[in-house]
């Protein structure tokens, strides 16, 4: 589908979309906690998936983890235009706002959702926590640890291990979720 | 830094969680070593993976129409509708391809016959590598599942040494009781509380066990963390030690179900010295 678009095809970019719009929406609501702010920058990123769908390069990682690289990436550069990073962190244990309590059910990835939620839950609650910091909140180890008042040596053994055992769980189900991810 | 040093990086650079100098050094790695680059691709798959751990909401249906009415005025470069790539232009010199046309002599059954054959042969033997690229991957998995299992330990051994050379840290001996008279563990911990517990010796825990860590301050026993050995008996546990018993504890090891439980039921496998 990214071929398509990289060739111009906007009907692909329409399929693009509809295919993955809550997965990445709902990715920007969380990193962003704002409704507004995520469909702002969902803009972007299908503006720049329809700009550089060519610098997809299959050798370097699947078209999901592309999108969703490119989506993360973009929801963090807003947090750091924002100014409003660390606030953002520290919501980031509190309840969503209501503004953005509207969730819906992803029928089209549930599956999938079951698969990752299971394995989230099987890691231990530090472990969950570091890997939830850095990757929702954008935070580097060293603010992890600061904002934890934890050894930074201990937040990235929490990090690495929590990464290994996430790849270990998602080892046997990874093709059952690339399939329908990346067709 | 060597090789190993940066491996042990990836999956934080997998998740931009790396101090901006050692995410430099990593740069300049990754330019050299290609095995680091690959490992990073399947990093970041995994962290990928974290996206579709976040609630879900569906953005609004205009938005929809706004993005595609935005991309008609951006051109892409290369752009070309599909049909283009491969339909010849109306004022073409190009002659469409004719395809032949079919004979149907038997010669032409007999070939579509040896052909149906070859086409089968040629299935059987994609099937017979499969299985054997099936068989290769699963040898690998497991490698790699010993490798990631030795670099836990080794890290958790780092950890300790991090928590024993720190200002303040102290430990405790543990020996084995009559009903584990070879096991021993030793008990680090700092001035925090930050705990990390070493045994080894122990037996095998009977399906649905596990040991479980005891802090016990003048009689009263505050309940740990629970930890499985592996099959060599060794174990290792972090915890955190409440901050009454931090001060001339004793801390016990005892067989407990493997959800813990708040009083200690099961025999005692490994002691302090009061």
């Amino acid at each position: 589908m990214l071929h398509a678009v990289a060739r111009g095809d906007e009907d692909a970019l329409a399929r693009l979309y509809d295919r993955y719009r809550i997965i990445l929406f709902s990715l920007l609501v969380r990193i962003l906690k704002s409704r507004e702010e995520a469909e702002d920058v969902l803009q972007e990123v299908f503006l720049q998936i329809w700009k550089r769908a060519k610098d997809f390069d299959e050798s370097r990682g699947k078209p999901f983890t592309w999108l969703v690289t490119l989506t993360r990436s973009r929801a963090i550069d807003r947090i750091r235009q924002l100014g409003a990073r660390q606030r953002l962190a520290e919501a980031s244990s509190l309840e969503m706002s209501e503004a953005v309590s509207d969730a819906v059910a992803d029928t089209l990835h549930s599956e999938q959702r079951e698969i990752v939620a299971r394995a989230l839950a099987a890691l231990p609650e530090e472990q969950r926590r570091a890997l939830n910091l850095a990757y929702f909140d954008g935070l580097t180890q060293s603010e992890i640890a600061e904002q934890l008042d934890t050894p930074l040596g201990t937040i990235k053994t929490r990090m690495r291990s929590g990464m290994i055992k996430l790849r270990e769980l998602l080892g046997d189900q990874v093709n059952g979720l690339l399939g329908p991810l990346t067709n | 830094m060597v090789h190993e040093d940066y491996k042990e990086l990836l999956p934080a650079r997998a998740l931009s969680a790396l101090a901006a100098e050692d995410s430099r050094a990593l740069d300049a790695h990754l330019d050299g070593c290609a095995e680091c680059r690959a490992a990073l691709v399947e990093w970041e798959e995994t962290a990928g993976f974290l996206a579709l751990g976040a609630e879900t909401f569906e953005p609004s249906p205009v938005l929809r129409e706004s993005i595609l009415k935005n991309i008609g005025g951006v051109r892409v470069d290369n752009k070309a509708k599909p049909a283009e790539l491969i339909a010849p232009a109306a004022d073409s010199k190009v002659l469409p391809f004719e395809r032949p046309r079919r004979s149907d002599s038997s010669w032409g059954r007999i070939a579509a016959i040896a052909a149906a054959i070859a086409l089968v042969a040629l299935l059987a033997s994609v099937i017979a590598l499969w299985q054997q690229n099936r068989r290769s991957q699963s040898q690998l998995a497991q490698i790699s599942t010993q490798i990631e299992s030795a670099n836990i330990q080794l890290a958790r051994q780092r950890e300790a040494l991090t928590l024993l050379t720190s200002p303040g840290a102290r430990m405790a001996s543990l020996s084995g009781t009559k009903v584990a008279p070879t096991a021993q563990a030793m008990l680090a911990y700092d001035k925090k509380g930050h705990a990390m517990l070493m045994a080894k010796g122990l037996p095998a825990v009977p399906e649905g066990m596990a040991y479980q860590l005891w802090f016990i301050k003048d009689g009263k026993k505050m309940p740990g963390r629970v930890f499985i050995p592996d099959s060599a008996g060794n174990g290792i546990l972090e915890d955190e030690i409440p901050d009454v018993a931090r001060e001339a504890a004793v801390f016990a090891i005892t067989l407990e179900p493997q959800s813990g439980v708040q009083v200690p039921t099961g025999s005692i496998y490994l002691v302090s010295a009061t």
